[in-house]
């Protein structure tokens, strides 16, 4: 474990974010002190040198990650309130697409045609994907909307 | 939060922005801070790691716009430009830092430059 190892695991240590955020904050601070380290090196310190040099100047890695901590975990929130509100909101939408005026259920070929469908559909790709850049959200919200889908279809009877 | 940490954090926050309004092209953290000290010929040297926070706080309120460039495997870096609202945002944060420091100025009696 070189000495950049130990000061990203102090780093680490500060803070409780959702996977994919850390490993980016992390992946740019390392990119950012390995090109620290490699300056000193060229300004002549030998590798301890150079290392004391690079750690000194990033800062107290305590103070950095929980600024980090407090700068990132309002994204957290945010999301997850968009998250859970989503699947109520997509659920609204379905119910109003599935079910004709009169209150009986669509089946598969009358739903697949209707543009509508189409455009939430795309909608519950698209607005997750550009809001927050992960494909990974997209497609949650993508599984759950065509959970939501089959069950509709599937069991009509769970209209309300 | 006391007064020295709101003036940094203020302070970081036009600075970086006018930077990259200026320069008008992509910049990664180390860059932006090496250009800085450049700038101020050393005046200002930032504790480094700082900058993250502020990027993502900047990038947060839709001030700038980041993106990862270079290949899996290879070295990747997070480059950052600045939005059309960043500029508005640095537009008014200047004429704050404008009218702040002609006000300061007149009351400890320093004479500006006209």
């Amino acid at each position: 474990m070189t000495e950049i190892d130990h000061l990203m695991a102090r780093l680490r240590a500060q803070m409780d974010l959702d996977g994919e955020t850390e490993q980016e904050v992390l992946a740019e601070i390392r990119d950012h002190l390995e090109e620290a380290l490699a300056e000193a090196r060229a300004e002549g310190l030998d590798e301890a040198e150079a290392l004391a040099q690079a750690a000194a100047r990033f800062g107290l890695e305590e103070e950095i990650g929980q600024e980090l901590q407090t700068t990132h975990v309002g994204w957290g929130t945010a999301e997850a309130v968009i998250a859970a509100g989503l699947p109520v909101v997509g659920a609204l939408i379905l119910r109003w697409l599935a079910f004709a005026p009169d209150g009986t259920a669509l089946g598969w070929p009358q739903l697949l045609s209707r543009p509508a469908f189409w455009i939430v559909a795309l909608a519950a790709l698209l607005i997750p994907l550009l809001k927050f850049e992960r494909w990974r959200y997209a497609l949650v919200a993508w599984i759950i909307f065509w959970g939501l889908t089959v069950i509709f279809v599937t069991w009509p009877a769970l209209r309300w | 939060m006391t007064i020295q940490e709101q003036m940094r954090k203020g302070t970081t926050t036009v600075i970086i922005l006018n930077l990259l309004a200026e320069l008008d092209r992509p910049m990664y953290g180390y860059e932006i801070i090496k250009e800085l000290e450049a700038r101020s010929q050393g005046y200002f040297r930032f504790q480094e790691g700082l900058i993250y926070p502020r990027l993502h706080d900047l990038e947060r309120e839709g001030l700038l716009r980041s993106k990862w460039q270079g290949q899996e495997g290879s070295r990747r870096r997070k480059f950052y430009t600045i939005t059309d609202a960043g500029r508005h945002r640095l537009e008014e944060e200047l004429r704050g830092w404008r009218a702040f420091y002609k006000h300061v100025n007149l009351l400890l009696g320093v004479k500006m430059a006209p």
